[in-house]
């Protein structure tokens, strides 16, 4: 730090400049204004001491050109973060929105989950009917009531798994950790904290449920995807067609009987495109519901 | 010592950023007349070493913050000394501002002090 100690105030001005080399050029030039400041004024507050002299005592004062610059990068960033009111999200258009939907994570998230929820719908519908009536007809033996607690500890753990899709791909915060349980509790105690939870059977429901639930979800993101790539695809291949890139075996017809399909093809591009973003903002409302929903359902219910 | 050294500047860093403001406002809430930084930087000086001992410089930038958020006006004279040099009064707001932080700073004080209290030296 010591290494060269300014003997005139340029040449501490020069220093403090190199050391805030890269930095905003006007915090640069505030940072030179008040250190000359200071320096002139402490040299005319104390006539008779040389300018060397006072630039030695200086750095335990105002700071050497290092440490002034630190302060300055340093002080620049908190003060300003602290003093600024937060900004107000810029409103963006709806113009602008309508078609954000298309940037947003959220809406892949989504739509991935529509897509896979019809598996993973059917395997907890049929992990639920199997291990209720498998537990229902073991009943009458011995064993049928351990397999019945272990079904229901493994409809726990299943809700834990959903919760981390559910969290992954549709953005809702969902528990990482099973229920806090007190360490030294037995078995029994664990075993009846489980059934007497309303989670657990809400968990059961939420299981059964998912099948329909798969089923409409995927169906619906298969028809409006497929649909509005169809709608998109048709008028390009039909123009493609028209310049002759591509040609058809066989019969390719667009629009209907009476209507030109010169005519008709901007009128699909576009409703198209309109259908497809549309699709994409209705799946990503269905997936903000389902998040919802499945919070309620696995997390919030029986909060105590 | 060393162990501890690096740790007590972290305080004093942490310390400062939080009550530079502060003290920059009340240092002009008290002036009859405008100050400028230097003037300023030395008073705070005087009063105490502390949280600011040795970096003066830290005052300018925060003094030009509270400018910006209206807490503070100020106004550029010419000085024979050097270059012109920037004035500082408190606005109304700025006042408004110093009492409500004042309170703030009146309660950390007193749940600072009673935590303290039979704190080991």
């Amino acid at each position: 730090m010591n290494a060269y100690t300014p003997k005139t105030i340029a040449q501490y001005l020069d220093m403090l400049k190199d050391a805030l080399k890269g930095a905003d050029s006007s915090m640069i030039r505030d940072a030179l204004y008040d250190a000359e400041e200071y320096l002139r004024s402490e040299l005319a507050a104390n006539p008779g001491v040389s300018e060397a002299e006072l630039l030695a005592r200086v750095a335990n004062s105002y700071g050497a050109p290092e440490e002034v610059a630190d302060i300055y990068r340093d002080t620049e960033i908190t003060v300003q973060k602290a003093l600024t009111p937060p900004k107000k999200p810029a409103q963006a258009s709806a113009f602008k929105r309508f078609f954000a939907v298309a940037v947003d994570p959220h809406t892949y998230g989504a739509m991935f989950y529509m897509l896979l929820s019809l598996a993973t719908g059917i395997f907890y519908f049929t992990w639920v009917t199997t291990g209720l009536s498998m537990s229902a007809g073991l009943m009458i033996l011995i064993i049928g009531i351990p397999f019945f607690i272990l079904f229901m500890a493994s409809v726990y753990a299943i809700s834990l798994v959903e919760g981390r899709l559910v969290e992954t791909l549709l953005g809702v915060r969902m528990p990482r950790r099973p229920l806090y349980q007190a360490k030294h509790s037995g078995w029994l105690d664990r075993i009846k904290a489980l059934f007497s939870d309303s989670r657990t059977w809400l968990s059961l429901m939420y299981m059964v449920l998912m099948l329909p639930l798969g089923i409409v979800y995927f169906t619906l993101a298969v028809a409006l995807l497929s649909l509005s790539v169809g709608l998109i695809a048709a008028p390009v291949l039909w123009w493609m067609a028209q310049l002759g890139w591509v040609s058809f075996h066989g019969h390719f017809h667009m629009g209907t009987g009476s209507l030109d399909p010169a005519l008709a093809a901007p009128f699909l591009f576009a409703g198209g495109i309109l259908l497809l973003f549309t699709s994409l903002h209705v799946m990503r409302a269905i997936g903000q519901w389902h998040g919802r929903f499945a919070k309620h359902v696995l997390v919030e219910s029986g909060a105590d | 010592m060393n162990e501890v050294d690096p740790l007590v500047r972290k305080f004093q860093k942490e310390l400062s950023a939080g009550t530079v403001s502060f003290l920059l406002l009340a240092q002009l809430a008290k002036a009859e007349a405008p100050l400028y930084g230097y003037q300023i930087a030395k008073q705070l000086e005087q009063d105490g070493d502390g949280v600011l001992s040795g970096k003066q410089s830290a005052l300018y930038p925060v003094l030009r913050n509270l400018d910006a958020a209206g807490l503070l006006q100020s106004e550029v004279e010419p000085s024979v000394a050097g270059p012109p040099r920037r004035y500082y009064r408190i606005t109304e707001f700025g006042r408004e501002v110093f009492s409500a932080w004042r309170n703030t700073w009146q309660q950390t004080q007193t749940l600072v002090n009673t935590v303290l209290e039979g704190a080991p030296q």
